[in-house]
Parts: structure tokens; sequence; C-alpha cells
């Protein structure tokens, strides 16, 4: 029932992108989404294509995979793509009806797609090569100047990594209450929506009355432990860059140096 | 002064309503005065509510003093400069292993307490190595704790606590939720810490025969010492001990009633090997034996009610085979071919170790799991028939999960327990009725009905959930370990209350449970499962006939059973069918010509 979900889609295999330092990945994905929104001719598109195929290679992870995370934003690509090739003024090319579809259209709409396309896939790639820890870990550090504008980073990053291991056990937890109240005669699927809301109460309250007592053991738990906050504290893994990060980063310079230049000085390839 | 020292210690829990006005104070702690010596191994026993866990939470400054003092090594823990001193001093091991683990990976959860410590990187990675090694859980360092069993999650956060490098470790109930293996290797685990790394050791708990190795013991009552001693000193009374809800290992229990007939036994044995030593010669001094009489194996007690062939059993499988995760790579059988019946008013025992299939059993009777293939029937009617009434299923036969107090949701007590009957779509009247007869079954009475649930203790929580499923009448009670986490005399009255209902409302009862005693003291008929298979069905006395087949699939027989092969294998021929301590007593007596009655 419940317990199929599966959190963060980390896929276990030893590839050079899988031992990256997180930071890089992160990086990595935010120049790689900035660099879609510079795209604007099939010379760049290439290029962005090309990179993104060099780094799903590198991944050693099977492709469908990759195209997994598509599924969610299918709707929101035919959308906008029909949207684009119809309500874009220029040359018509054809026509259903009083919707015309312009030569202008048909290319914003192609832009359109690849770029939403590469952005699900791009991220996918970092989520799929990065355990969910190492992510944690990653924005703690990375974003971790926050900390004097008064944003408690490390709290934040805490809270993270603390629901990632207690979401399968109170998922699991949800389970067993759904079944017991069952064995009472409970029904969870039959009726309207707000029957169905009704039925929900004997899960929901018994689940939150667990949530809070874990939360208060594993307070004490953890003070126990002499837990007081980020500050003084060590780290068991910290993060380091190694030689593989700084071949990463030059390569991520040049990508985005190539994609500015592009922008600025385009190439056109006429169609 | 020892490490750890308490002095006329006090703390009382205030409520306060929401203008800060006291409304009421509960006197936990009452003049406690203690004195620990470092490297001790101290057991601390108590029934729920008696203040033992007050007591460990003021051993590191989780709880604080309302008035006298405790020292650690010489630090006053009411002083908050020396706060991480005293807690690195002190570790603590809580009860529920899943909420004392903050580390997605088990090594980088060890690891945690010295972080938060400051101690270098190097360190720490050393650190861990050795903790690991120390509670022997080397080979699961990179494993997700979700994926560790009970028993292995404790000795994980054990180990958390060892990399903090500390004198002494409080252990809160440590194994009251696991399984007797689990239990078994966290108390070697904790045995072996205090003699080897001379860790000073206080455990607290409930199950006595985890204290026999200790060189102290202490038992709490409302919040007072009641007694302290040596082991023997403090089971050598065990009247004395009943009397604070609390229980002896059956051995000490058997070696008490016998000593009370007039035999010559010392007072507080602890293990057989002591009981064997005594009792022994003391039965070959008292001149020829009978011959040996061994109850012929096959059954003359054999539940009767089987005979009658017409009548049609309550519940019936039929090659009951449960595929789990069928299609992935995953697919394993959780049950297979496993065939029985349950005649009306039969009280059965389902025993099996952890993952052998038993919860997974039980959900199928009640259908809220559907077989991959074979059959159940319920009175003879086949439950996956097309048009079957599964909700009525359920009203018959009631089934209550591991700690079914987790469940409960409405603001008072008769509520809940109508939530069943209400689901049955009865009259409001009827409703009522069955809520008032079920909470008359489990001992609660009209002073609980307006009270909220979460306010009840431990063991009255679990009888209010008892009661809602009680509440819609069934005619088959299955019960999932309903005594968990229980102290004696609480195990003891909610199996008592059971009993009763298989006794007087003619109840038919399963019952699944991990403590073989009480399988030995109350059911007709034990089912055994071993992955997912049924390996025994028979009575309690062929059954625990076997005990060494039932070793090898992680189980055991009553301590009693091992007492009964001691003595034959010493040449006494007692019956080898005794399964209570009752019947051992007689069995002894019997031999050595001498008539029961005389009670201390």
């Amino acid at each position: 029932m419940l317990k199929d979900i599966t959190l963060g889609q980390y896929y276990p295999v030893n590839s050079i992108l899988h031992r990256l330092d997180p930071r890089t990945k992160l990086f990595g994905t935010l120049v790689f989404i900035v660099s879609l929104f510079f795209c604007n001719s099939w010379v760049a598109y290439a290029v962005a294509t090309v990179f993104l195929i060099m780094v799903i290679k590198l991944s050693h992870v099977p492709f469908h995979f990759m195209v997994r995370g598509l599924k969610a934003v299918l709707f929101l690509l035919l959308i906008s793509v029909v949207f684009n090739i119809f309500l874009t003024d220029g040359t018509v090319v054809f026509a259903i009806g009083p919707l015309k579809a312009t030569r202008e259209g048909l290319v914003l709409a192609a832009f359109m797609a690849l770029r939403l396309v590469y952005l699900v896939v791009g991220s996918t790639v970092m989520t799929l090569t990065t355990t969910p820890n190492a992510l944690t870990d990653g924005l703690e550090k990375s974003l971790g100047f926050l900390h004097f504008i008064g944003v408690p980073v490390h709290e934040i990053a805490m809270m993270m990594s603390i629901a990632l291991r207690f979401i399968p056990i109170l998922i699991e937890e949800a389970d067993k209450i759904m079944k017991a109240q069952m064995a009472r005669g409970a029904d969870f699927e039959s009726g309207n929506l707000i029957t169905k809301a009704k039925a929900m109460v004997p899960l929901l309250v018994p689940l939150f009355i667990s949530a809070f007592r874990r939360a208060t053991d594993l307070a004490m738990a953890m003070e126990a432990r002499c837990y007081h906050g980020g500050s003084g504290r060590t780290k068991m893994k910290p993060l380091k860059y190694r030689a593989a990060d700084h071949t990463g980063y030059l390569i991520l310079f040049l990508y985005l140096g190539i994609m500015l230049y592009l922008r600025i000085r385009p190439v056109r390839i006429t169609l | 002064m020892g490490i750890i020292k308490a002095s006329k210690l006090i703390i009382d829990y205030i409520t306060k309503d929401d203008e800060e006005r006291v409304e009421d104070v509960n006197r936990a702690i009452d003049d406690v005065t203690l004195d620990i010596r470092e490297g001790d191994f101290v057991g601390i026993l108590g029934h729920n509510g008696s203040g033992k866990s007050t007591f460990a939470k003021s051993m590191n400054g989780i709880l604080l003093p309302t008035e006298g003092t405790v020292w650690i090594s010489g630090m006053d823990t009411a002083d908050d400069a020396s706060l991480w001193d005293i807690r690195r001093t002190v570790g603590m091991v809580f009860q529920n292993p899943d909420n004392q683990i903050i580390g997605n990976v088990v090594e980088e959860d060890v690891g945690f307490g010295p972080e938060n410590l400051g101690v270098p990187t190097d360190e720490i990675w050393k650190r861990v190595d050795e903790s690991l090694e120390a509670v022997g859980m080397t080979a699961y360092r990179l494993k997700s704790p979700n994926k560790l069993s009970g028993g292995q999650k404790q000795r994980v956060a054990i180990a958390g606590v060892m990399a903090m490098k500390p004198k002494c470790i409080v252990l809160d109930e440590p194994t009251a939720m696991l399984d007797p293996n689990g239990r078994k290797d966290v108390i070697r685990t904790i045995t072996e810490l205090n003699r080897q790394e001379k860790i000073t050791v206080i455990l607290i708990t409930h199950y006595m025969e985890e204290v026999i190795h200790a060189n102290r013991v202490v038992v709490m009552d409302d919040g007072k010492i009641v007694m302290d001693g040596t082991p023997r000193q403090v089971f050598s009374d065990v009247e004395k001990l009943k009397s604070y809800r609390l229980d002896v290992p059956q051995v000490t229990e058997l070696a008490y009633e016998l000593k009370c007939e007039g035999l010559d036994i010392p007072d507080g044995v602890l293990t057989i090997g002591e009981l064997m030593d005594s009792l022994v010669p003391l039965m070959k001094a008292a001149g020829p034996l009978p011959a040996e009489k061994t109850a012929p194996e096959k059954t003359e007690d054999l539940p009767k009610k089987e005979e009658k062939t017409d009548e049609v059993p309550v519940l019936r499988t039929e090659k009951l085979t449960y595929v789990y995760g069928q299609g992935t790579a995953f697919e394993q059988d959780a049950l297979k071919d496993v065939s029985f019946s349950v005649p009306h008013g039969q009280f059965v025992g389902l025993i099996g170790h952890t993952g052998s299939g038993k919860s997974t059993l039980i959900q199928h009777l009640n259908g809220l799991i559907r077989a991959t293939t074979g059959k159940v029937f319920y009175n003879g009617k086949d439950i996956y028939e097309p048009g079957f009434d599964m909700k009525k299923l359920r009203s018959k036969v009631g089934l209550v999960f591991q700690y079914p107090e987790h469940q409960l949701f409405e603001s008072d007590v008769f509520s809940d327990v109508c939530f069943g009957p209400k689901n049955q779509g009865l009259s409001q009247e009827e409703i009522e009725e069955r809520a008032r007869e079920a909470l008359a079954m489990v001992g609660l009475d009209e002073s609980f009905y307006k009270q909220s649930p979460f306010e009840l203790s431990g063991g009255q929580k679990r009888r209010v959930a008892i009661a809602g499923v009680l509440a819609m009448q069934p005619e088959v009670l299955i019960l999932d370990e309903p005594t968990a986490g229980l102290d004696p005399r609480g195990r003891d009255e909610i199996l008592d209350q059971v009993n009763d209902l298989q006794d007087k409302k003619g109840m038919t009862v399963i019952l699944v449970s991990h403590s073989m005693e009480d399988i030995a003291k109350y059911v007709d008929r034990i089912i055994v499962l071993d992955n997912g298979q049924k390996v025994y069905d028979d009575t309690p006395k062929n059954v625990f006939r076997h005990y060494r087949e039932l070793e090898s699939m992680g189980l055991s027989a009553p301590q009693v059973t091992y007492i009964v092969q001691g003595l034959k294998e010493n040449g006494i021929p007692i019956d080898d069918s005794i399964t209570t301590v009752q019947e051992a007593k007689s069995g002894i007596l019997e031999l050595l010509g001498k008539k029961t009655g005389t009670k201390c």
C-alpha cells in the first residue's frame, strides 16, 4: 500500500559523477539551468544537447531513469507547445479552422519543449547520482553564507536530514494504523469526498500523536548526545574538493562561456 | 563518592494551566539517596510508573532535581557550566530503537555524538570504528538504520554512546520493544562492555532475568528505593517483589516454592545450574526413585473439540500462500502452504521468530491481506467468494495489533470504544451498550468513560484499545503481542482477562507471543511458524518437547522445560512433559513422596 512510495530516486552505481562533491553537482545543475535560458539558437541547443548527453553517459545510469521524471510535466509540455505554435504571429504554415500555425511559432514551441525537457532531465541526473544526505550536506555548505544574514542554514539542513530518516518510518506507521482501524470496521475507500475526508480522522489523529511522540523522544536523544546546534561542531565526513571536482568546475565554466558567447554572437543556421 | 551520587533527590512533575497556575503536582522521585561505584553493573527494577525512567533522566541532566542533588563524577547536574561534561560522562540509551537514531547511515549515526563534541575528523573515524567493533555491528556500518532489526538498532544506539567515550551508560528499558533474540544480543553487549571496557552500566528493566548478572539490584516503587542488594539478596524475597508488581525468573520461583515446602534449597537461586547443584543431591539422597514415567508422545489432552468432526471450525485455512512483492526482484514467500483449522472456543498460541510470517498470517484471517493462493474459511464460508461481507468478517474476527494503544484517536475513552460498533451501523443504544460491556470485560469502570485515553497509564490504554475490538462482539479474538512493554503484573492482568473471555464467554482466542512462559501457561494448542511454514501444531507439552528444534528456529521453550531436562540429564526420572512452575513443583514433590499444600 503506502509502503510502495520511495523517496529520493538515488541510483546506486559507482560513476565519476556519483563521486563528485555534491557542491559541484549543485553548481553544475544551476549552470545548466541558467544556460538553458540563454539558449535562443539551434547551435546553442546543440551545444546543450552534447553537454547533457556527455553527463548522462558519465553517470552510468540507464537512460529510461532519466526520462521517467518527464511524465509529470507531460501535460505542461503539451500546453506550452500548443500555445506557442498557434499563438505566435508570423508566416502561416498551416491552419486548423481559425487556428493558424506559424513558422515562428513552430520554432518557439520546439525551443520551449527542449528547454523544459532538458530542465527536468538535467536536475534528474543530479538527484539520481547524489544521495539525499549528500545533497543536504552540499546545500548546507553552499548556502552557508546565508547564516550571516540570519538564515538558520545548519538547522534547516538538520531538519531535512531528520525528515529523510523519519518519512519511511511514518509511512510504515500510517500503514499499520490504517490496518488497525480497518480491523475495527473503518472504511477508507468508499463514499464521497466529505465522507472520505472524515474517514481520515482515525488515521491522522494517531499519526500526528505518534509523530509528536517521536519528535519529543528524538529531541531528548539528541540532547543526551550533546547536540547543541551547529556551532563548535566538527564533521565526520567533511566535504572536500578533489581533482575531479576541479576538472568539473573547469568544464562548467567553459560550457557557460560558450553558451554566453553564443547568446551575444549567435551563429545562425537558416532552415 | 562514586560516579553517580544522588542525595535526598526529589523530582516533581508540575502541571500548570493556561495562566501558569499550578494545577497538579506529581511526585515522581521521592527522597532518593543512592551512590553508584565506578565499574558496577546496576539493575534498576520497578513497575511502569514507579519512577525509574525519571530517575534515569536525572542522571545526565535531562531532568533537574526539584530538591536534592545529583552529582556525576563530582559535578552537580544543576550546574549549567558542566552540562556537556556530564552528558559526555553519562551516556543514555532509550527504549524506542527508532526514535534515537539520527543518522541515515549507521556509521554516520555513531559519529553524531563525537561531531557534537567537536572531535577532529580523524579521531571521529577511529572512535566510530572502535565503537562499532565493540557492539559487533561493523558489518552493518554502511546500512540504513531502517533496514536493521530492533536489536541491531539498539546496538547501534549503544555504539553511538560509546563513541562519546563515556564512563557510564544508562539504559532506560532498552529491551522493552525487542524480541527475545534481540534482547539477548543487547544484554550480552552490555555485559561485555561492563566486563571488558570497565564501563559502569545502569540497566533499567522489568525483565528479571536480565539483571541476574548485575552486581547490584535496586528496586523502586512509588518514587522510592524499596530494595537494594545483590541479585541473590533481592530475589530471595519473592513475595515482596510480587507486591511491587514484579516477578522473578521461573527458576527462582520454583526454588522458592520448593523451599517453602521444606526442601533444603538456598535463598535466591538465580540459575538452572545453582538449582541443580542443590536439588539433584537432595533428590538422590531421598532414596530409590520410582521408575521413569514418560508421558506418551501421543496426546491424551489434545483439544477434545477436534474429535467432533461434524462441527464446522470457526476458522480454517487451506494451503495459504502469500508472496510478498510479487513480480519484483524482492519476491519472497511470506507464507507457504499453511493449513489449519481452529474449532470454536479454543485458545491457540501462535509462535515463531520475528519475520516468520505470524503477522502476515493473522492479517489473512480477517481479510486485511488477500492470499496469493489458498483459501480461508470462516464458519465454513470461503471469504474470497464474491459477495462475501468483509466488513462483517472483520467485526467477527477481531484483531488487536501490537501496541494497539497507538490507534486510539477519540477525546474520551467511551467514544473511542464506540468506534467499532458505530462502523457496524448499529443503533445508538446498542453502540453504547456494547461499549459498556466491552469496557467491563477489560476491567475499566464508569470513572474511566469520560477520561482522555492519552492520559491513562500504559496498561490502561492498552485495555481501552482491546475493549475497542471487543465492542464489536467478535467470535474470534486475535491478539498480536498484547503484553509488549507492560510490567509483570500488567502482563498477568491482561492475559488473565483474555483467559476469562475464552473460559467464561467461550470466545476463540489466538495469541501471538514471544514469551514461551505465557504461552505455556494459557493456551490449549500451539502453532509454530518458521520461514512462512507451519512446523508444529500440537499441545504445548508436545511442542515444547522439541525444544532443541525450536532453538534452531530462533525460539526457545519455557525455562521450566530446561529445568526438567537438567534433572533428567542428572538421572532424575521426572515427567518431561512439564511446562509450568506449578507442574514442576508437584512433579518434584511427588518423586520425593511429599504432598503439596503448605504455603509460605
